[in-house]
């Protein structure tokens, strides 16, 4: 056990049915602006006809451990938080924008205010003891909040024997978030 | 039928300026890249100018009291002028100017726009005191106490201040180029030879600006100067592409978007504004016409080439913001 928390989520392609549920328990929790968003659901088809296959899952920021918006924030306003998630300082933010240059995920925009704004993992629901948003909305289990310092049996036993796996691993950032595949076999 | 294998992804992600592609920066940007490129190739110029004196046969003439000539006085009000202009636009696209000041309350030394908003506060001082002392005989005349005592406490070192100046000038030249080159989310922008590349482009164009502004006399130099700095842009592009090129898929694939692209800039293809605009009207042809120049052809309109480098430099600038935009996310 580690007293450090480091929070990400571990996101179960199997059983998402791409309802947005989690898009828009976000928007509410987090006074999202209209036409904004700071979680998103992406279908992938894949495949040659008729053999295809296709995965729902939910996306947001990563909350990478080697974040390039933290490394290229020259105000200090984008960093990393004590519980390992990546968050914005707005009183701190220009909105110059090279976080969101510098983004491999593409997760963050101008909040219509003038700072630029992502998904905070609700870090004020976890400070209270709370699930995400998103989490605590996802009707099939998919979205699960992790602490991969203090991994709980259940985390352990949702990844043991699974394909998973993380997003463009090779841009070096680290990311927090895990997906298991929808390619996983029933069962597995 | 459908013939081979797919891999689609359909999408509700909404924000504007970041679907369907990157869209951050406007004119504000490029259009900061060039006066800063100016501004650092102005400083870089004049401050040569000063530093070599006569020797190599290039230097300012010495009006008297140590004035040089009309080309580097005017260069050396110019340079930070243009940065300060260029400057305005950088503020104007924050999205929340008004925290400006939180640049200044820290340096984050991984972070290329924090140093060079640093850097660009330290352009100022010295830029400031070459700009004065090479305007030393006119603002005497002023008879400002301070400008007065200002003058006296330096005009002996003004060659040390140039030599301080040059590399600083360099700096600011190859800050424009680099402040896009880190971004290794965006495969155009990343490729270090990016610094190299607007460094000699700033001193093109600020050689070609002296040359348009110096008289009768000092044009020859500017035009020599304006030529080897065109000539080495030329190999510097040609590695650029090159090295997109034969780099990654990522990298080749960005490099394509921008040389061969039919994305539209204001009414025409990147393909074309790269070779037709760019390559050729902003490049070749005014290198062939300093050429001419120099070998004693007499043309016309000896004003056209500066005018089409000029040109060039603001073409690369946009092209390079934003064709690094419309270019998908690092895979």
């Amino acid at each position: 056990m580690s007293n450090k928390k480091n929070y990400g989520m571990v996101i179960d392609t199997r059983v998402c049915v791409g309802c947005s549920a989690c898009v828009y328990a976000c928007k509410q929790e987090n006074h999202v602006p209209e036409g904004y968003c700071r979680d998103w659901v992406v279908q992938e088809t894949g495949g040659e006809y008729p053999k295809l296959t296709m995965e729902n899952r939910s996306e947001r920021c990563q909350h990478c451990d080697n974040a390039p918006c933290v490394t290229y924030c020259p105000t200090r306003a984008s960093h990393y938080a004590e519980d390992g998630t990546v968050q914005v300082n707005r009183s701190l933010c220009t909105g110059c924008k090279a976080c969101m240059a510098a983004c491999p995920y593409d997760a963050r925009f101008v909040h219509p205010e003038g700072f630029v704004d992502k998904c905070s993992l609700c870090q004020h629901r976890i400070e209270q003891g709370m699930e995400t948003a998103c989490v605590s909305i996802c009707p099939t289990g998919s979205l699960n909040l992790v602490d991969f310092n203090n991994m709980d049996q259940k985390a352990k036993q949702l990844l043991s024997g699974k394909v998973v796996y993380r997003q463009k691993e090779h841009a070096g950032t680290e990311p927090s978030l895990h997906w298991i595949s929808a390619s996983n076999k029933p069962g597995a | 039928m459908l013939a081979t294998a797919v891999n689609e992804i359909v999408s509700t992600k909404l924000n504007p300026n970041v679907v369907p592609h990157l869209h951050i920066w406007e004119w504000h940007i490029p259009l900061y890249l060039f006066l800063g490129g100016i501004a650092g190739g102005l400083l870089v110029i004049t401050s040569i100018m000063i530093v070599l004196k006569r020797k190599f046969g290039i230097g300012p003439r010495d009006e008297g009291n140590g004035c040089p000539c009309l080309a580097v006085r005017i260069g050396s009000i110019l340079s930070p002028t243009l940065l300060g202009i260029g400057m305005l636009f950088l503020f104007l696209d924050l999205a929340h100017p008004l925290y400006v000041w939180a640049f200044y309350t820290t340096v984050q030394p991984t972070s290329p726009m924090s140093a060079g908003s640093w850097i660009l506060i330290a352009f100022f001082p010295l830029a400031i005191l070459q700009a004065m002392l090479v305007n030393k005989r006119q603002l005497r005349d002023f008879n400002i106490e301070i400008v007065n005592k200002v003058i006296d406490w330096t005009e002996n070192h003004m060659t040390m201040v140039a030599l301080v100046n040059a590399h600083i000038g360099v700096g600011i030249g190859i800050y424009t180029g680099i402040l896009l080159s880190f971004f290794s989310a965006r495969p155009l922008w990343s490729s270090s030879i990016l610094g190299m590349l607007f460094l000699v482009s700033g001193i093109s164009a600020a050689a070609a600006l002296m040359l348009l502004l110096a008289p009768k006399d000092e044009k020859p130099v500017y035009s020599m100067i304006d030529a080897n700095a065109i000539w080495i842009e030329i190999m510097t592009v040609g590695l650029f592409v090159l090295g997109g090129l034969t780099g990654s898929a990522n990298s080749h694939g960005a490099m394509m978007h921008l040389i061969t692209g039919d994305v539209n800039l204001a009414g025409m293809s990147y393909m074309f504004w790269f070779w037709g605009i760019f390559v050729a009207a902003g490049l070749v042809v005014p290198l062939l016409l300093e050429f001419l120049e120099a070998a004693g052809v007499h043309i016309r309109f000896p004003n056209v080439a500066p005018v089409m480098v000029l040109l060039g430099g603001l073409v690369l600038r946009f092209l390079i913001v934003f064709a690094g935009q419309t270019y998908h996310t690092f895979v």
